[in-house]
């Protein structure tokens, strides 16, 4: 039986959250959460290795206790069991700090595992360093960006295609695998599987006490990286507006800029008489 | 009482939503216009439990609570109501009536095809001269030898194009003088059952909906739903339930066009501004909002009524009433915010302002909600 | 036993050399930080007959090159290289690491920054030193959606992860005069627990989106796959290529490889076409090196409209067609 753990996150569920200007923060409460869409490549991943062979998947996230969601997500989809990894003393963590959490859960309730699976990069901080940092946490071998991951006799195989390289890889179990964007198109949630993920008792939540972290943990104050200043992305140019009928909009963008337009193409266009208007 | 849905009904409308707006949204339009069913779409659903909402697991179904049953129903429509008509009515009135009054031979026999989608079923009481009056229905059942011969004509049957499993209405000769009538389950397969052109309707047009012809249609014995003369009671106690995802489809079709409108409103410039930012459109954004709002609430409430074990039939037929009522209002709104491109076939609202009338006609209309409403404060003790 | 010292040390990551040159471009950046902290610019170079890009190195700003040169070394290897990297750094101690953003790099810095205990800022699209002379590295954060700038006050060495294209290299000085220091295999390498059964160099055959003149960059507000598929007749037109948001992407109306943004392709086109973005930071970040945008947006209020030099109120699928229309008009054959 293949002990495979999947780490998974929720992320916030629109790309573009809004940004007040006024007060200078991010209104984080209007977007409601989701399953990381890299994360369940991770656990697609994971699925597809339990088709074809006895398997037990436990999911495995770390964020607020709304975050539970995504574990009846992936207990929906396919996962064993779920644990959430939820404390105040958690939150603020970066990538240094969250691998240790989870490196900690994975020796005290995961000690027999044989695989990791991690998306490669999540949506919302889009690092891709959680899966790496894990690895050494638990001092195994890690391999990034897989796009197929097969289990083979007592090693895992995967195939990825990174700089410019498309390589066949072979990796000793223990170890961990990041599972790419482009692997896979996941499957959907089926509604029996969700109607049962809530009637399962298979959905644990362990704080930092329970994990035995002591009292004076706290991921924001340890962590080695320190956000000094944060500020919103700077308008630019002259920014000139266009607007009205699209011919009338079209046909001033090449009397006015042209130039610019023949410029990159490396072409002359021909200019029409109302391009001067 | 607690308003918040719990993580349960969110991660289901996640769910759902999401599904809706990946595989069915971007062929909507199409559908409407060449009045197609989507078989390819409903071949996605099958492994997702759509046609199995509230079927138990034993039976290939999801097992869901009946809140969770209008969540479904209302994502899907809001991205396509004639598949969530399609959904609703095959589970509500297509398979609700098996499980029901069936015997255990008869869930086992009908239900798992059903429930896996094999099968879409169907609710044919509407004829010529029946409708909301089902004392009018005149498809006649003959007990022979070995079964019943049915004969007659159904007509505006929802899913009436495709579907597989078929509950009819029929009157034997006795009944008709008592006014009872009985329920019989059709396969399409059976010699004499044949399908009619399909309706070219204002809305819903990638719902097959059409007639049905029973000529000589000999179903056995254990075809027959519950027992003779029971038939009236399975209607009712279908229509019960069916009213609660008709509801949820008026709500979906609202809730669509309120977003569309919503979103139009603070994208659309008139005198150098957003039209949001003047008081009129305000004024409509904040009553579609109420209404859609008092809407759910009513749905929901009913949903609850129903899973606790408590008597709903009033409460389903308010949801009805007020949810329809208030999709039309929406999308009549909703094509107004939009002005001349909402009456363009460019925009998705003048497909809402089509879709959202029937919901005030069929699953009993606004006029018959009432008058079980009315019914039921009445027979009230004063 | 050495004080860690003022040193900048840069990962030399050659693969792929002449097509990514983001080695370089940091070693021109930390040329800079340097002269203002009074360290070496040292390149570091894991390989087998890496000489060639030793000088490369050497030409580009680096002052010191440590060479480990040995045939064992051929393959990129993240179990070796960490081991390694961690090893000299100790050995060493340069003040702050710096590794490019290749997809080895990403993968490499955050193992090596878990083992040596210290903090790593990941796709940094600015670097200074403050007044104390810390690294001050400035990355998108917030889920993308801000810029922020971070430090790693207390921990040793201060590493960061550089986006390709952020920086400008340096010319070539012929007369480079670096130092190169070669050094020798440890004997206790650990044995490699990846093994690699087949790598093949699959460069992309396509015109690459980073290096084009012309993109045009199409997202939600295109409507649908179908309409999606119009800005590939106006690349086409334009001889450029396209590129998307990561929600089209999502979405499926076109492949990974036209991501535009913080997990996928940084462009420095001469003129970028925008159709229906709202402009979402992960995708404005990767678009800030653009000559000249030119954005289409029914909100005039989308951040992507406020970064443009022209913005076009219009529905992007109309706009599109618009403009197809008018260079079809205008492009002599």
């Amino acid at each position: 039986m293949l002990n495979i753990i999947v780490c998974i996150k929720q992320v916030p569920m629109v790309s573009e959250l809004p940004w007040d200007s006024k007060t200078g923060t991010l209104r984080r409460e209007v977007a409601p959460g989701m399953l990381d869409p890299a994360s369940r490549r991770a656990l697609e991943a994971a699925l597809r290795i339990k088709a074809g062979q006895p398997a037990r998947i436990s999911a495995v996230a770390m964020g607020p206790p709304m975050a539970e969601e995504v574990l009846y997500e992936a207990k929906a989809l396919g996962a064993d069991t779920g644990i959430l990894l939820t404390d105040r003393k958690m939150a603020g963590a970066d990538t240094y700090l969250t691998s240790f959490i989870l490196g900690e859960l994975i020796r005290r309730e995961f000690p027999d595992f044989d695989l990791i699976l991690c998306g490669s990069q999540t949506s919302d901080s889009e690092t891709g360093q959680v899966g790496p940092q894990l690895a050494e946490e638990l001092g195994i071998p890690d391999i990034g960006y897989a796009r197929r991951v097969t289990i083979v006799n007592s090693s895992v195989k995967v195939e990825r295609h990174v700089d410019d390289y498309f390589e066949v890889l072979e990796m000793d179990l223990p170890g961990l695998v990041t599972v790419d964007l482009a692997a896979y198109q996941p499957r959907y949630a089926p509604l029996e599987g969700l109607q049962a993920a809530f009637e399962s008792t298979d959905i644990r939540i362990i704080n930092a006490k329970a994990l035995g972290l002591d009292n004076t943990f706290n991921a924001l104050k340890d962590s080695p990286t320190r956000i000094i200043e944060v500020f919103s992305p700077t308008a630019r140019k002259e920014n000139r507006v266009l607007k009205g009928a699209v011919k009338k909009i079209v046909d001033g963008l090449f009397a006015d800029y042209g130039k610019v337009i023949s410029g990159a193409l490396g072409k002359d266009l021909k200019t029409y008489a109302h391009d001067g208007e | 009482m607690d308003f918040n849905p719990c993580t349960k009904h969110q991660l289901i409308r996640k769910s759902v939503r999401e599904f809706a707006e990946n595989e069915i949204k971007p062929h909507v339009s199409d559908l409407d216009r060449e009045a197609r069913f989507p078989w390819e779409i409903v071949e996605k659903m099958k492994p997702l439990n759509f046609f199995g909402l509230q079927t138990p697991r034993e039976y290939g179904g999801a097992d869901l609570d009946t809140i969770s049953y209008a969540i479904v129903i209302e994502e899907i429509s809001r991205v396509s109501a004639a598949l969530g008509l399609c959904v609703t009515v095959h589970n509500s009135v297509g398979i609700y009536p098996i499980l029901k009054f069936g015997t255990k031979t008869q869930k086992t026999t009908f239900v798992p095809d059903l429930a896996g989608g094999a099968r879409i079923g169907a609710f044919c009481l509407t004829e010529a001269n029946a409708g909301s009056d089902a004392g009018g229905v005149e498809t006649h059942a003959v007990e022979v030898a070995d079964g019943y011969v049915l004969n007659g004509t159904k007509i505006f049957v929802t899913n009436g194009g495709v579907c597989g499993t078929i509950l009819v209405f029929a009157v034997s000769e006795t009944e008709a003088k008592k006014g009872l009538a009985s329920v019989f389950i059709v396969e399409k397969e059976r010699p004499g059952f044949s399908v009619g052109e399909i309706e070219d309707l204002c809305g819903m047009r990638a719902n097959p909906v059409s007639s049905l012809f029973f000529e000589d249609c000999k179903v056995p014995h254990e075809n027959l739903l519950g027992r003779m003369g029971q038939g009236i009671k399975i209607g009712l106690s279908a229509l019960d339930t069916g009213r609660i995802g008709i509801a949820a489809q008026a709500l979906g079709i609202a809730q669509a066009a309120f977003e569309a409108a919503a979103s139009y409103a603070k994208e659309r410039q008139q005198f150098s501004r957003p039209i949001s930012k003047f008081q009129t459109i305000q004024n409509y954004l904040a009553d579609i909002a109420t209404e859609i709002d008092a809407s759910r609430l009513l749905l929901y409430r009913a949903a609850a009524r129903k899973d606790s074990g408590q008597p709903f039939s009033a409460e389903s037929s308010m949801a009805k009433l007020h949810c329809s009522a208030t999709a039309r209002k929406v999308t009549d709104l909703a094509v107004q915010i939009h002005g001349g491109y909402g009456y363009s076939k460019e925009y998705d609202v003048e497909r809402y302002f089509r879709d959202a009338k029937v919901t005030q006609i069929y699953e009993g209309t606004s006029e018959v909600q009432k008058l079980v409403i009315a019914r039921s404060i009445l027979s009230q003790p004063s | 036993m050495m004080e860690p010292n003022k040193d900048i040390w840069v990962f030399g990551d050659y693969r792929n050399y002449f097509r990514n040159r983001v080695t370089l471009q940091i070693l021109a950046r930390a040329t800079e930080l340097a002269a203002r902290t009074g360290g070496e610019v040292c390149a570091v170079v894991f390989g087998h007959q890496v000489d060639e890009f030793v000088s490369e190195y050497r030409a580009h700003g680096a002052g010191r090159v440590y060479v480990l040169d040995d045939p064992a070394l051929k393959q990129y290897s993240i179990e070796t290289y960490t081991f390694l990297m961690c090893r000299l750094v100790e050995e060493f101690k340069p003040e702050t690491l710096l590794v490019g953003a290749t997809q080895f790099g990403k993968e490499i810095a955050p193992r090596i920054a878990k083992k040596l205990g210290t903090g790593l800022t990941a796709d940094c699209i600015d670097l200074a030193v403050d007044e104390q002379g810390r690294l001050v590295q400035t990355a998108p954060s917030f889920g993308g959606n801000l810029i922020a700038r971070i430090i790693t006050p207390n921990h040793w060495p201060q590493m960061a992860i550089i986006r390709p294209g952020t920086f400008q290299e340096l010319p070539h000085d012929y007369d480079a005069q670096g130092e190169i220091v070669p050094l020798v295999l440890p004997r206790d390498l650990p044995a490699d627990k990846i093994r690699c059964v087949t790598s093949e160099h699959r460069p992309s055959r396509k015109r690459k989106i980073e290096d084009a003149d012309i993109v045009i960059a199409g997202g939600r507000g295109m409507g649908s796959k179908g309409k999606f598929k119009k800005l590939f007749e106006l690349a086409e037109l334009m001889q450029g290529e396209v590129g998307a948001t990561r929600p089209v992407v999502y979405a499926n109306w076109i492949g990974h490889d036209a991501l535009v943004g913080q997990a996928g392709k940084h462009i420095k086109p001469k003129i970028l076409f925008s159709f229906g973005i709202s402009g979402a930071i992960q995708h404005t970040a990767a678009i800030t090196n653009a000559d000249f945008i030119v954005a289409v947006n029914k909100n005039p209020n989308a951040t992507m409209m406020k970064m443009a030099d022209v913005a076009i109120v219009a529905d992007a699928n109309q706009a599109c067609l618009g403009i197809i229309r008018a260079l079809k008009e205008r492009i002599r054959v």
